[in-house]
């Protein structure tokens, strides 16, 4: 069973929560699976285009009560 | 057909105007003057001069020094002393070298002047002697 | 009451000076002592490495002795900490001393860590050490024409340091006479061409003005120094004739070593700062692992609020204030300009069209940040 990390980037502005996002991977292992949480409408485009560009994978993404819980994981 | 109301720059006085561009031109020449260099500088000189600032205040012993020093009586003595170590300063120089010896002595203790220096000194070393077993006592 | 500082950075120096000031008279009659340890007897002025790399400063001017710098109450001693013991409340340094405490400040900063990408070390200029910046600046110097390539790292202290480095790059080149010369270019991790929106927003169109080129969404994964390409995941690579980069960061190596948070970086609550499941553990400064800007001025406000409260709780048991995560960063546009972000948890940052005063300001502020550090602004 992969570890589920939750990556708390609400109400944050810089760095952002994609680069939060993105320094979490870098210290998971392949196979782990990150849950963003955004309240910048901005995340649910900015993340899965860099996911899919870098070769992640997008597992959900939705919005409860005015935040965004993106679930990842790392494929690479 | 005349405007119901004229723009505030044309009908000001030419005196006035003249005023305003020369304050314009000031502020650009200032603006242009102003160098990394001199903003660094000013600061610089600024931020030192606060931080002396702040030590000095939070001294006690400065500031209980400057309540003392505000006194008449402390100011009457300072001003006091300055003069008689001038006097001084003006009379030794001029004076024969002492030679030395019991019989110089008695000359020298026998002048008014120097009883009264010795007797102002022991009446300070009395005063201060007291003070200072006081603060001792105090716990200073 | 033992306080112990851990780091004698921006952080931790107006930690320790604000509570020395506050606790003055705790301090004078035995209740509180404040002791910090810090692994360098110097301060140095991180932001003013842009300018040594730029020749605008030289390295002497970015240090100050710390302990010019502290409140004479403070006890402090060069000697790193080695172990952290946090369940028996104390530390054991790198000399063997043992320091026990009742209230625990860990602001020990962060490190670059270029090594984490291939090549990137090798092939890759940067200004974020003081050796680093001045070979930056020889080489700045030296160059005549061809790419130069700027690349970022994440995670990385200061976030608006590619910005700036690209728009000094730009004046430089100017001044230099060569610009036409030179094709700067740009690469960013995200999709835009930096973090914070409203800086994208306002510095596209001056990429574009500048003639600067960029490329978002690279990601920096190797670096063939030998052939000078700079590689990245998305499968793209630039040919360089000098690579400039602001590389990856982590916490300092004694936390790793310790467990403390992993990367470096502490848990840490982002009201209170302090530690996740040590209440008399506050953390400040790049170290913790909160989703904040890793710069000077957060550190600066987080030390307020520290202090603030450490010195409420020993005088009426309770904190009083939370961090509210505010940030206050210049921004030189160059060409003598500036313009500045502030932000906090609530409101994002509002920015200001860059004008010459601004410029004035963050060139005094240079100067005022020894005056800060000692707790006075």
């Amino acid at each position: 069973m992969s570890d589920s990390k939750i990556v708390d980037a609400r109400d944050t502005f810089c760095p952002g929560p994609l680069m939060e996002l993105i320094r979490h991977m870098k210290q998971s292992n392949v196979g782990d699976t990150l849950e963003l949480l955004s309240t910048d409408e901005g995340s649910s485009a900015d993340v899965p285009e860099w996911v899919n560009k870098v070769g992640h994978e997008i597992i959900s993404n939705e919005k409860i009560d005015g935040v965004w819980h993106i679930k990842i994981r790392k494929a690479k | 057909m005349t405007t119901q109301t004229e723009t505030p720059i044309a009908s000001m006085p030419t005196e006035d105007l003249q005023r305003l561009v020369e304050v314009a031109q000031l502020v650009t020449a200032a603006r242009d003057a102003m160098s990394d260099e001199i903003v660094t500088r000013v600061a610089g000189a600024m931020s030192e001069g606060l931080t002396l600032l702040d030590r000095l205040t939070r001294n006690e012993g400065l500031m209980h020094l400057l309540k003392v020093l505000d006194r008449r009586e402390t100011q009457y003595l300072l001003i006091a002393l300055s003069d008689a170590i001038h006097a001084a300063s003006q009379e030794i120089p001029a004076a024969p070298p002492v030679t030395g010896g019991l019989a110089c002595m008695m000359r020298v203790v026998r002048d008014p002047g120097t009883q009264e220096g010795i007797r102002l000194l022991s009446v300070v070393g009395k005063h201060l002697s007291h003070s200072l077993r006081e603060q001792h006592r105090r716990g200073g | 009451m033992r306080i112990l500082v851990v780091g004698g950075g921006t952080g931790g120096t107006i930690v320790a000076n604000n509570l020395a000031r506050r606790l003055s008279a705790e301090i004078s009659t035995r209740k509180v002592r404040i002791t910090m340890l810090s692994a360098s007897d110097k301060h140095m002025y991180q932001p003013g490495l842009l300018y040594v790399a730029f020749g605008q400063m030289t390295p002497d001017q970015l240090y100050r002795d710390q302990a010019s710098l502290l409140e004479g109450s403070v006890d402090f001693y060069v000697d790193p900490v080695k172990k952290f013991e946090l369940d028996q409340n104390k530390v054991v340094t790198d000399n063997g001393k043992i320091h026990e405490y009742d209230i625990l400040v860990i602001a020990t900063g962060s490190r670059i860590v270029p090594e984490e990408i291939p090549g990137l070390a090798e092939g890759a200029e940067t200004f974020y050490t003081e050796a680093s910046a001045v070979r930056m600046f020889k080489r700045l110097r030296e160059i005549q024409e061809g790419t130069v390539a700027v690349v970022v790292g994440v995670p990385h202290k200061c976030p608006i340091a590619p910005v700036e480095l690209v728009f000094g790059l730009h004046d430089y080149f100017k001044a230099r006479g060569i610009r036409e010369k030179i094709k700067i270019k740009y690469h960013y991790p995200i999709g835009r061409i930096h973090t914070i929106k409203e800086v994208a927003t306002w510095a596209k169109p001056e990429f574009d003005r500048m003639g600067i080129e960029y490329e978002t969404l690279f990601n920096v994964s190797e670096v063939d120094a030998a052939n000078k390409v700079v590689r990245s995941e998305e499968g793209t690579e630039t040919p360089y004739d000098m690579l400039i980069a602001i590389p990856p960061h982590r916490g300092m190596e004694v936390i790793e070593q310790n467990n403390l948070g992993e990367g470096g970086w502490i848990p840490t609550d982002r009201f209170k700062l302090t530690m996740n499941g040590h209440d008399n553990v506050y953390v400040l400064g790049d170290t913790t692992n909160l989703p904040v800007s890793k710069t000077g001025s957060a550190a600066h406000f987080e030390a307020e609020v520290v202090s603030e409260n450490i010195a409420s709780i020993i005088k009426i048991g309770i904190p009083v204030r939370d961090y509210d995560g505010k940030v206050y960063c210049f921004i030189e546009t160059g060409h003598d300009s500036a313009t500045y972000a502030m932000f906090n948890y609530q409101n994002p940052p509002d920015l200001k069209s860059p004008s010459k005063p601004m410029h004035w300001f963050k060139m005094a502020y240079n100067q005022m940040y020894w005056t800060s550090v000692r707790g006075l602004l």
